[in-house]
């Protein structure tokens, strides 16, 4: 029996009992509810975002990431260091991420082990699983003839460095090199939980319902849970009235900020939940060229630098740092430049001669999300000075590339702004003091607020993602992960969740 | 630096109250603080703001708030100094405010109020920031970028990139950046 995908905003949804609802309808969230419908499980999916494919996908900076971000794309850490970037619509940050795909190493399963004490997370027992979220994904590398000139510019950087790298699989089939990756496709290349677990679900017969927010979880100890619940309007600005739904299994999947917030506004869970947030925060650094590259079409992130990863690093797993191509629509570019005016108006004329990379890196979960007294989440996170010599690394080691593959300038985004020209001048880099608010630094994989443990001395979930404390409530989502899991954390949290959902229907 | 506020670390920079909390007190406090303009009192200092041209169909904003971000605006992007303008930022961002819970409200209308007095508050000035001549104003504002206090840094950032990403996604900024637009056109109207 088909199930359907309803939208909140266009009537009441009535009081309903369900074998299982799920919060999120990301990577996460969906695969968990495709799993547990095709084992014969009444499941009901709530999203707080908006149904949009297609041609509604606008490719318009300001209308899509108010649309498809949460908080309308304005969400940051409390020093507003770090912008905070997660999806907010059906098919959840897989709908607007860069479509990498970079399963969960060994390493960072070992150190799980050794480190937290997942026995089950044996690299033999994720193995398959990972093999299947990389097919679910339809992962492939991307062919010469689809790296555009920023992603071939920085390789011909690392090249002439002497530096390792590689092209990232994808999940793009069909990409028409629109380029605006981040606001969603408006071709549907990317096959993301959108397009394969949601419709694979609702097949099965999940019900899905958008515009639909989870504001408590009650009951979290009976047999049957109670989901207070609120409708949004069309826009998704305000709530228009509530609903209410049982539950004999709760599984939240709402990513590591909602998530903990979710617990915490429900009064969940332990003194774990909300701590132990990984940013993995990604410092952009732009070059310009003497001729064009028009970075903004193509294929915008598929090279990497691999150079400076640390595999296997005994106290973190993953470490160390990597470069990334990227490119941007002319609005988040120029809100990312600090230059205004005249100066300002120079720079964004040269937009089609831009380069650009983040450099990524991992980092330890100390940051903390908790709620304000409306029940909305809090990011506390302090980038602090070890991460700040890696930055400085990173933004020298980025420049290097770009210089080396004949960028006649490199702009390092910080107020006041860093412009560099040359190796000589690299040193300038070192007294930049990244202090807070002045860097554009960006998360878009936030992970570990609810993080999985042996014991509930250690984390707020048990190794089968139960959250402690609580009867038939699981996380199947990042905010598991109790380190950063991959550059790019989509294949990871389907491996996962997909591998709990399966122990969960046993 | 006279008249700096340090709110570092505290909850009222909250990141999801645009600009952080600051009373209307406490701007006005701040201002005296400074020994530029003790002798104006509050009452002068009102009288330095000037009245502000009523505006139709605010939502939020006040007319002096949106006096603020309309002199911000054109002085961050020279295209915007043409009367009228194409692209309307202040109204943009009086539209952003409208649904954005009521506490966001408040405050990003006491940022626009700190921002109107950051010249006599930080930098002894007699004149506010709409009385600034355009190149002044921006510089100004470039200082906040980079101020010592986290609040001022933390209000130049969240304006700037509203600012600018609406400015660059706007198609009259398009030609004059070598951008086409979007490669696919979209199903509904923007």
């Amino acid at each position: 029996m088909s199930g359907a995908i309803l939208d909140a905003s266009n009537a009441p949804v009535p009081r309903r009992a369900v074998d299982v609802c799920v919060i999120g309808s990301g990577p996460g969230g969906a695969t968990a509810a495709w799993e547990l419908a095709a084992a014969g499980r009444e499941v009901l999916v709530l999203e707080e975002g908006p149904d949009r494919t297609g041609r509604r996908l606008t490719q318009r900076d300001a209308q899509m990431y108010d649309q498809l971000y949460v908080d309308r794309g304005g969400r940051t850490t409390v020093d507003r260091s770090v912008s905070i970037m997660a999806g907010r619509a059906l098919g959840g940050g897989s709908v607007i991420n860069m479509a990498d795909v970079v399963p969960i190493g060994d390493d960072v399963l070992r150190h799980w082990q050794k480190t937290f004490g997942l026995s089950d997370f044996s690299v033999e027992r994720v193995a398959p699983f990972r093999e299947r979220a990389m097919a679910d994904l339809s992962a492939n590398v991307p062919d010469e003839s689809q790296l555009n000139r920023n992603n071939r510019l920085l390789r011909e950087g690392a090249t002439k460095l002497g530096w390792r790298g590689e092209v990232m699989h994808h999940n793009r089939v069909g990409c028409a090199g629109v380029g605006a990756c981040l606001l969603g496709c408006p071709v549907d290349a990317k096959r993301n939980a959108r397009f394969v677990a949601i419709p694979k679900a609702v097949e099965a017969g999940a019900t899905v319902v958008v515009r639909a927010r989870v504001k408590r979880i009650e009951q979290a100890t009976a047999e049957v849970k109670l989901l207070r619940c609120a409708r949004l309007d069309e826009q998704g600005y305000h709530e228009v009235d509530t609903f209410e739904i049982e539950a004999k299994t709760v599984i939240v999947a709402a990513g590591a900020v909602g998530s903990a917030a979710l617990l915490i506004r429900s009064g969940l869970g332990n003194t774990h939940v909300g701590k132990h947030l990984s940013l993995q925060p990604q410092l952009p650094v732009t070059a310009v060229f003497d001729d064009d590259v028009r970075f903004f079409r193509g294929i915008p992130q598929t090279f990497a630098v691999t150079e400076f990863e640390q595999r296997d690093d005994p106290r973190h797993g993953w470490w160390g740092f990597r470069i990334e191509a990227v490119a941007g629509t002319p609005g988040i570019v120029g809100s990312l430049l600090p230059t205004l005016g005249e100066e300002g108006r120079a720079l964004m004329a040269l937009y089609p001669k831009f380069t650009a990379c983040l450099v990524l890196f991992p980092d330890e979960g100390t940051g903390t999300v908790t709620v304000r007294d409306d029940g909305r989440p809090l990011v506390d996170y302090v980038v602090n000075d070890e991460q700040k010599e890696r930055l400085r690394a990173g933004a020298k080691a980025a420049a290097r590339a770009w210089l080396a593959a004949g960028a006649k300038e490199v702009l390092l985004p910080t107020s006041p702004p860093l412009r560099l020209h040359d190796e000589a001048e690299l040193a300038r880099i070192d007294s930049v003091p990244f202090a807070p608010a002045t860097t554009p630094l960006i998360s878009a994989h936030q992970q570990g607020t609810v993080r999985f443990a042996a014991s509930e001395k250690d984390g707020a979930a048990a190794p089968d993602g139960r959250v402690y404390g609580t009867k038939g409530l699981y996380v199947f989502d990042s905010s598991g992960f109790p380190s950063t899991a991959s550059s790019h954390t989509m294949a990871p949290i389907i491996t996962i969740s997909r591998m709990l959902t399966k122990q969960l229907i046993g | 630096m006279s008249g700096t506020i340090d709110y570092s670390r505290r909850r009222m920079n909250d990141p999801s109250r645009p600009f952080g909390m600051l009373s209307r007190r406490g701007v006005i406090k701040a201002a005296l603080a400074s020994g530029g303009v003790l002798a104006a009192g509050a009452g002068g200092l009102f009288a330095l703001r000037g009245s502000a041209p009523a505006v139709d169909g605010l939502k939020v904003l006040s007319a002096h708030g949106y006096r603020t971000m309309k002199h911000l605006a054109a002085s961050c992007f020279p295209e915007l100094r043409i009367e009228p303008p194409r692209l309307d930022l202040a109204r943009a961002f009086d539209g952003y405010l409208a649904d954005e819970p009521a506490i966001a409200q408040k405050e990003a209308g006491q940022a626009l109020l700190l921002l109107e007095y950051g010249p006599l508050s930080f930098e002894g000035s007699l004149k506010t920031f709409s009385h600034l001549d355009h190149d002044a104003a921006l510089s100004h504002f470039n200082r906040w970028s980079s101020a010592d206090s986290l609040l001022r840094r933390q209000v130049a950032a969240g304006l700037r990139r509203f600012c600018s990403l609406l400015f660059y996604d706007h198609p009259a900024t398009w030609a004059a950046i070598g951008y086409e637009g979007p490669a696919v056109p979209a199903e509904e109207p923007l």
